[in-house]
């Protein structure tokens, strides 16, 4: 088990000019970032601003057009194979669906990375998991298997797993989503007290305001493939750009259109109505 | 004349296209191949190798069995009608030992290990990836294709010719209960004949040479059609169906290329 470094001001994650696109659609056109090691820094935008891709990148699992991720000073896209598995054994990242493993209890999920990357007795994966477990408050479901799970009861689970070899970096993906207010609460609270008590460095992707900006040290809002606006939740709600101000105070126009793009409404509803008499 | 002309273009691009696609369809299938069947398996590794085993071939045993029994048994019957108008019944042994060794048994078996295994490998490993089971696990810094591929596919490749000998077996059985017992067939003749006209290499070896390929393809095939899938509930469905096509062609396409090769004068 590696111990975690102490908090320093060297960055942990820096993203340098990305680029991806899927097909035609840019996804992001000169993404800069530095996310600071032992904080919470949230990444927020509107949905389908490619948070989730944004996570994907950093883990490795996509690889991007033009720029690069450096994690703790490793260009991640450069790294061969061996060398990308070795790094994610420094990571855990929280899906949004919880992602159990379906054929394996909720113990043996948690179990799961011990098992495969440390040689330690089963007396003592057991502990370990059981404190993993305690600390999300789940010790009592070890039995359940992930299918007789609710949702905000996986991604305890999920996040019990995922902290399971006590990594440096965790990666939180949309935590808040579909949650009723007692799961988010414990959410929350257990995405801060997770940091502070094992210096973590916290990236959360979530466009759920309230409690992004609660546990956040420093937030980076995305929009139209670029950075728009960062810094301090303090400084954001102030910010007055439109674009942040409409997605900060959720205002449903603006920037970003209430309409999908479309031809004139006019012309779509007369064009076929004439269409439809002359027929 | 023009418009013919741009639906003349438009159709050889398309083709183009498809045409690209599959070559690198093919060779992200080939890279996925060696990445997880290549390399000494973990203690861990074994176990969960037994445990795919177990899966593929244990609980592929009834189907394949119970067909080998009545298509041994439906070719003695066949068989023997046609070899009685030559006053040649005796050769009955021989007959349905050759037909199962040499082509039915390899063949059939793979069939069914396709329609049976194979789409719950596809199935399997699909919802895996649908569910983010296959992300999380890289981002555990586990290699899914090492841990779930790589069991997968070498319970396939030797689950199948294990099948392919209980289904020779059993189907020569059958023939010997339909020929010997029921139809009348002098029991040493149905064995006598056999035993001298059925060479080990020749017959026994090619028939496994061929279930071996066979089981090499159709394991292939199902679990990468699994892996690559696109992870909805439609991308699921059209995989399953995609794995027992593929596989099916694959392996009867191949049958005639092994048979002309190793029986049909090429070799």
């Amino acid at each position: 088990m590696k111990v975690n470094q102490p908090m320093t001001d060297v960055p942990f994650i820096e993203i340098e000019d990305l680029h991806f696109s899927r097909g035609e659609h840019d996804i992001f056109r000169g993404v800069n970032m530095t996310i600071p090691r032992g904080k919470v820094t949230a990444i927020m935008g509107p949905s389908g601003t490619g948070k989730t891709t944004l996570l994907k990148l950093i883990g490795g699992q996509l690889t991007p057009d033009r720029g690069r991720v450096l994690i703790d000073g490793l260009d991640v896209h450069r790294l061969s194979r061996k060398a990308l598995f070795a790094l994610r054994k420094r990571m855990g990242m929280l899906f949004q669906s919880g992602a159990l493993f379906s054929d394996l209890d909720v113990f043996e999920n948690v179990a799961f990375p011990l098992r495969v990357h440390t040689d330690l007795p089963d007396a003592m994966i057991r502990d370990l998991v059981l404190l993993k477990l305690q600390a999300v408050g789940l010790r009592g479901a070890r039995t359940l298997t992930p299918a007789e799970l609710s949702g905000g009861m996986a991604r305890r689970v999920a996040l019990a797993r995922a902290v399971a070899l006590d990594p440096e970096l965790i990666l939180y993906d949309e935590p808040f989503v579909g949650q009723d207010p007692i799961s988010m609460g414990v959410l929350v609270q257990l995405i801060k007290r997770l940091n502070q008590a094992l210096s973590l460095t916290s990236v959360v992707v979530s466009h759920d305001i309230k409690e992004t900006l609660s546990i956040a040290d420093h937030l980076y809002l995305i929009a139209d493939g670029q950075v728009v606006a960062h810094g301090t939740p303090q400084t954001l709600d102030a910010n007055q750009d439109p674009r942040v101000s409409q997605f900060i105070h959720g205002e449903p126009d603006g920037p970003v259109p209430f309409h999908y793009p479309a031809e004139s409404f006019y012309r779509d509803i007369l064009g076929h109505a004439s269409v439809t008499r002359a027929g | 004349m023009q418009s013919k002309l741009k639906q003349g273009a438009a159709y050889i691009t398309r083709l183009g296209r498809q045409g690209c696609e599959a070559m690198e369809a093919l060779g992200r299938a080939g890279v996925f191949l060696a990445q997880s069947a290549v390399g000494i398996p973990s203690k861990e590794g074994w176990a969960l190798w037994l445990k795919q085993l177990h899966f593929v071939g244990v609980l592929s045993l009834a189907i394949v069995l119970v067909s080998g029994l009545f298509i041994g048994m439906v070719l003695a019957l066949q068989g023997y009608t046609i070899l009685v108008d030559f006053g040649a019944e005796q050769a009955l042994g021989q007959m349905v030992a050759l037909s199962l060794l040499r082509e039915l048994a390899p063949v059939v078996a793979a069939l069914l290990f396709a329609g049976r295994a194979g789409s719950a490998l596809t199935a399997e490993i699909g919802l895996m990836k649908a569910t983010e089971q296959l992300t999380s696990m890289e981002m555990i810094g586990v290699d899914p294709l090492r841990r779930v591929v790589a069991p997968r596919l070498w319970a396939g490749f030797v689950a199948l010719p294990i099948l392919t000998v209980g289904f020779s077996v059993v189907g020569i059985w059958g023939g010997y209960l339909v020929g010997v017992e029921w139809l009348g067939v002098f029991e040493g003749s149905y064995w006598g004949n056999m035993q001298s006209s059925v060479s080990f290499i020749n017959d026994v070896g090619n028939g496994m040479i061929k279930s071996l390929v066979f089981a090499v393809v159709v394991t292939w095939i199902a679990v990468f059609q699994g892996y690559d899938l696109v992870p909805t509930s439609e991308g699921i469905s059209r995989a399953t169906t995609r794995t027992v096509v593929y596989s099916s062609l694959a392996v009867l396409g191949l049958d005639f290329v092994l048979t002309a090769v190793m029986f049909g004068g090429l070799s």
